[in-house]
């Protein structure tokens, strides 16, 4: 198990460390320093401005180690990126940690809800499902998904925020305020907007999942053993159909810090989706670099994180 | 440890849990987007796009920087808010000072500032609390606050766009090469902005008299500029803000966090989200009501018939208590939001269009809403300029190309245009001048700016290109259509202007390219046509007529069509060195008809703004290019909270309606279904 967990972390580390050599040949090697910074200050930025800037930012150096051992970009990248030293934003000079630390409040405001909800009542929801097996709710249910999936969620916020916001009143049609009284009120729309458009293949797939282990015949000898079906439906089906689910929720966890693109951006929510998006749109290199290694981090460690799980719910599975 | 009722039914557990959830959204139940407690307060809601990516006063040179900067900058000269044509009045200064023509043509203005003004409250003033024996948090501004802010634009890593237009002081450009020079010595690099300046200088037309006073020496006659005073990037800015916002230690830079001596102070700044500015107590308005400054009441209005009433003229400004600049990127909240009454102020925007402005006027339906309407001509021009160095077009071809630029010119419909792109916001440009500038004439009807496309035809023959053949290849004559337009919905006007120019037999084709891509084509001069606009500084005919001297061709400055004619240029100096009168009058009359003959441009349109305003808003006059005007205008914060509450009840019955569905579709299922177990 420790030289498996091991071995995992080490394959993780050497994708990470390929991530950062990509981004470097993207983010230096493709677009130079000259041209991030007429990006920053403008195409008539005079020289020495432009190479004001580029020693401000730590852009004025050789790129490549051939070029000069000591001191060179290549290195200064994995170094600073490894010791969780961003740097500073090229679009606005802002310390990028000061960005992330800043954005992460309001993206876990709107992601942990939204995930935890999601889950509860996406499961929830197939359990019913599942219970009312080939029954019109059933079929009804499975026609409401397609539904859900098959909608843009452009169209659910759009919808939301004329329906819910504009013509019923019931929340602000988007903003973020993090006072106590009022952050509900920003929080709802969007996570309602988030459940209606997950909603939907979540169900799905969680009733699948419990559709087969209805089937199986430990349920067959509970139903025998004259057990209910709410009971038999939440401790034995459930409870073993946890390893899909695991693997849904473990892997999504790690993302819920990095925040939702398009609904942060469309409710105004300044966390960290929001910050991607600006940081592509404002050319914003340094903060889009930083993000992306963020982004895949997270998803190395969550990957690990799923294969551990499974060995903590079922006693089957040896990882070695 | 899992409560047992949550193991007994799925169903029951989940009725509970969506019954809990939907109690807790009820009780926050509200579209209001602000802390109640704020409903009676005198706070002014407004939106931004994009945060300004810099607020340095020597800077920024955008709309949305300087409405902020603006309020939180006082300059040496303002603009009287009600008056047009526009009026300069003293600000921080005593009066408007005098020019003193001196040897070599040299001008020399000198300030009076206003003795005891000081600086908003800020931590960085304890960095000179001990020269001064005293207040830590403020101080008194000083005439070497403005001469640091001067130096600081003539400082290349600055970078302040405006360095060309100040280089006119004498002894500028000196200043900035010494200050290059210095610095090559890294131990004068290490040692703070301000002591470099000193050692480096003075600027030699920069003379400080006392403490309230310097004299401005300029090395030739250059009246504009006066109108720079009147902008943020000469206001007084303390070195001890320059030295101690540097980006170091959680303290924010400067260009994040401007400290002047403005009617506002920064609050809360938050690029992302939010940004704050609350009435500032030292400004010198509230400090000192009994001077009667210009800049710190109510001016008398002689002309303007607004809802200012005449109980205001005298009153002290500034009446709104705090300014909240919230972030809204997209259209559509915005709009809703202002229409909701959470907005104070709101432009209009595409979709919105048709229920608002109806026949040019406000719908009856956003009337009855109580919201009112400000239409103003902006100082702008939009052009489509032809490149005077191309072998076709430009003045290389001499009379050919100049019949031909008139043809088209006769060819475009400014007024359709406008309808189809602008919903009619704007008005069809005669010359270069928009209205409201000095050397306008509403009457000026120019002879190439109608549509007339007989006439186009005839001028097409005379320009040799008979129905836009070329006779040397006996093929359509081809020309080109510069854009950095890229979208279907951007190239859709310039497939207007196109197809205009295909009525007379001309095929223009459109050559679309990424901005960056067509910057370089200007910069070569690969351009042949092309479409531009410039919106005002200042309100002088000046500010338009130099977009097409000699001295701004080349790449030098924003004459892209790289038209020279000396005897423009020498006009063009004459009309420069004189103010307001009738000869200056004749010359900008001569410059107009020489460019209506050659026809360097095809003056577009002179855009519109609309801007939406509610009820509650009283003394708002937008002026039609930027300066801070926030400190006149008002707000009924009662009527507002009324309005609010009266037109933001909650709509509930579709939820109840919901509830009973969900309830009517479950119930039947689990009915069959407890039959079916039973």
């Amino acid at each position: 198990m420790l030289a498996y967990v091991i071995r995992r972390l080490a394959y993780g580390v050497l994708v990470v460390f390929g991530v950062l050599f990509f981004l470097f040949v993207l983010f230096f090697w493709v677009a130079t320093p000259d041209d991030i910074a007429r990006r920053a200050l403008g195409e008539k930025a005079p020289p020495e401005a432009i190479e004001q800037w580029k020693v401000n930012h730590g852009y004025d150096r050789p790129l490549w180690p051939w070029e000069s051992f000591e001191d060179n970009m290549l290195f200064s990248h994995y170094r600073s990126m490894l010791t969780l030293d961003f740097g500073r934003s090229d679009a606005d000079d802002v310390p990028i940690m000061e960005k992330i630390v800043k954005g992460a409040g309001p993206s876990l405001a709107l992601t942990v809800p939204l995930f935890a909800m999601g889950l509860v009542v996406s499961v929830m929801l197939s359990l019913i499902v599942a219970v009312f097996r080939e029954t019109y709710v059933d079929r009804m249910g499975v026609v409401l998904c397609v539904f859900g999936m098959s909608v843009s969620i452009l169209l659910y916020i759009v919808g939301a925020q004329f329906l819910i916001a504009k013509l019923l009143r019931w929340f602000p049609i988007s903003g973020f305020d993090s006072s106590p009284e009022v952050v509900v009120r920003f929080l709802a729309l969007p996570i309602m907007v988030g459940l209606m458009s997950s909603i939907g293949s979540n169900v799905r797939f969680y009733r699948t999942v419990f559709l087969e282990e209805v089937h199986r015949d430990f349920v067959r000898t509970a139903r025998a053993k004259g057990c209910g079906e709410a009971r038999i439906m939440v401790r034995h089906v459930l409870r073993n159909a946890m390893i899909p689910i695991l693997t849904q929720i473990v892997i999504a966890i790690p993302f819920l810090f990095t925040g939702s693109l398009v609904l942060e951006s469309f409710f105004g929510i300044p966390g960290l989706g929001a910050l991607t998006v600006e940081a592509i749109q404002g050319n914003d290199f340094a903060t889009l670099r930083t993000m992306v290694f963020v982004g895949s981090v997270l998803f190395v460690v969550a990957q690990v994180l799923t294969d551990l799980s499974y060995s903590l719910v079922d006693p089957r599975v040896r990882l070695e | 440890m899992i409560h047992v009722g949550w193991q007994q039914s799925p169903v029951r557990a989940f009725l509970t849990l969506v019954s809990l959830v939907a109690s807790a959204v009820w009780l926050g139940c509200s579209n209001n987007p602000y802390p109640d407690a704020d409903d009676e307060l005198k706070v002014l809601y407004t939106v931004y796009v994009e945060a300004p990516r810099t607020l340095d006063p020597a800077v920024s040179y955008t709309v949305g920087a300087h409405k902020i900067i603006g309020a939180i900058c006082e300059t040496l000269l303002e603009y009287h808010y009600l008056k047009r044509p526009y009026e300069l009045i003293p600000g921080l200064a005593v009066a408007i000072p005098e020019p003193v023509s001196l040897e070599d043509g040299r001008v020399s203005y000198t300030f009076e500032l206003r003795e005891g003004v000081s600086f908003q409250d800020d931590p960085s003033f304890a960095l000179s609390a001990a020269e001064r024996g005293g207040e830590k948090m403020t101080r008194l501004v000083v005439a070497g606050d403005y001469l640091f802010e001067l130096m600081r634009i003539a400082d290349p890593r600055v970078n302040s766009p405006v360095m060309h237009t100040f280089s006119k002081i004498d002894g500028f450009r000196a200043f900035t090469a010494k200050l290059m020079s210095m610095r090559e010595d890294p131990a004068f690099a290490a040692l703070p902005v301000h002591e470099q300046y000193r050692r480096a200088g003075p600027i030699k037309g920069l003379i400080a008299r006392g403490d309230f006073s310097f004299e401005l020496i300029l090395s030739e006659s250059y009246p504009q500029i006066l109108y720079w005073f009147a902008m943020p990037f000469s206001t007084a800015v303390p070195w001890e803000a320059v030295e101690y916002y540097d980006g170091e230690q959680g303290r924010p830079r400067f260009a994040d966090h401007p400290v002047g001596s403005g009617p506002y102070r920064m609050t809360h700044y938050d690029k992302q989200f939010r940004i704050v500015l609350e009435r500032d107590p030292n400004w010198y308005g509230l400090q000192h009501p009994e001077w009667k400054a210009p800049g710190t009441i109510y001016p008398e209005n002689p002309v303007y018939g607004g809802a200012a009433g005449e109980s205001l003229v005298g009153q002290t400004l500034a009446f709104i208590d705090r300014i909240e600049f919230r972030r809204e990127k997209e259209t559509v909240p915005r709009f809703n939001k202002f229409l909701q009454g959470y907005y104070d102020k709101s432009g209009i925007n595409k979709e919105s269009f048709d229920t608002v402005i109806q026949g040019n006027k406000l719908s009856p339906a956003m009337a009855a809403k109580g919201i009112k309407l400000d239409r103003v001509v902006d100082l702008a021009i939009s052009y489509i300029g032809f490149n005077q160095e191309d072998a076709v077009v430009g003045r290389a071809a001499g009379q050919q190309g100049k019949k031909l630029r008139q043809a088209m010119s006769l060819a475009i419909d400014s007024e359709e245009y406008i309808e189809i792109f602008l919903n009619g916001r704007g008005q069809p440009a005669q010359s270069i001048l928009p209205p409201g500038l000095y050397g306008y004439d509403p009457d000026y009807k120019n002879a190439y700016r109608e549509v007339d496309i007989p006439r186009a035809r005839s001028l097409l023959i005379e320009a040799g290109y008979p129905s836009g053949i070329d006779p040397k290849t006996q093929q359509p004559l081809k020309l080109r259509f510069d854009t950095s337009a890229t979208s279907a919905a951007g190239l859709i006007p310039i497939r207007y202007l196109v197809d205009s120019w295909r009525k007379i037999g001309l095929n223009v084709e459109v050559v679309s390219t990424t901005y960056n891509k067509f910057q370089e084509k200007i910069d070569n001069k690969a351009h042949q046509i092309f479409q531009w606009g410039w919106v005002a500084d200042y309100p002088d005919p000046e500010n338009f007529l130099f977009l097409l001297i000699s001295g701004m061709a080349d790449n030098k400055g924003p004459n892209h069509a790289n038209y020279r004619n000396p005897e423009f240029d020498a006009l063009f100096d004459e009309m420069t060195a004189r103010s307001d009168d009738t000869v200056r009058a004749e010359i900008i009359q001569k410059m107009l008809d020489l460019l209506e003959e050659e026809r360097v441009w095809i003056e577009l349109l002179n855009s519109e703004s609309y801007v939406l305003y509610h009820e509650w808003i009283s003394q708002y006059k937008r002026p039609g290019f930027e300066f801070s005007t926030i400190k006149y205008q008002n707000i009924d914060p009662k009527l507002r909270a009324q309005r609010r509450r009266a037109n933001n009840q909650p709509i509930m019955w579709p939820a109840y309606l919901l509830v009973l569905i969900v309830l009517a579709i479950l119930a039947p299922g689990v009915v069959s279904m407890i039959r079916e177990r039973q």
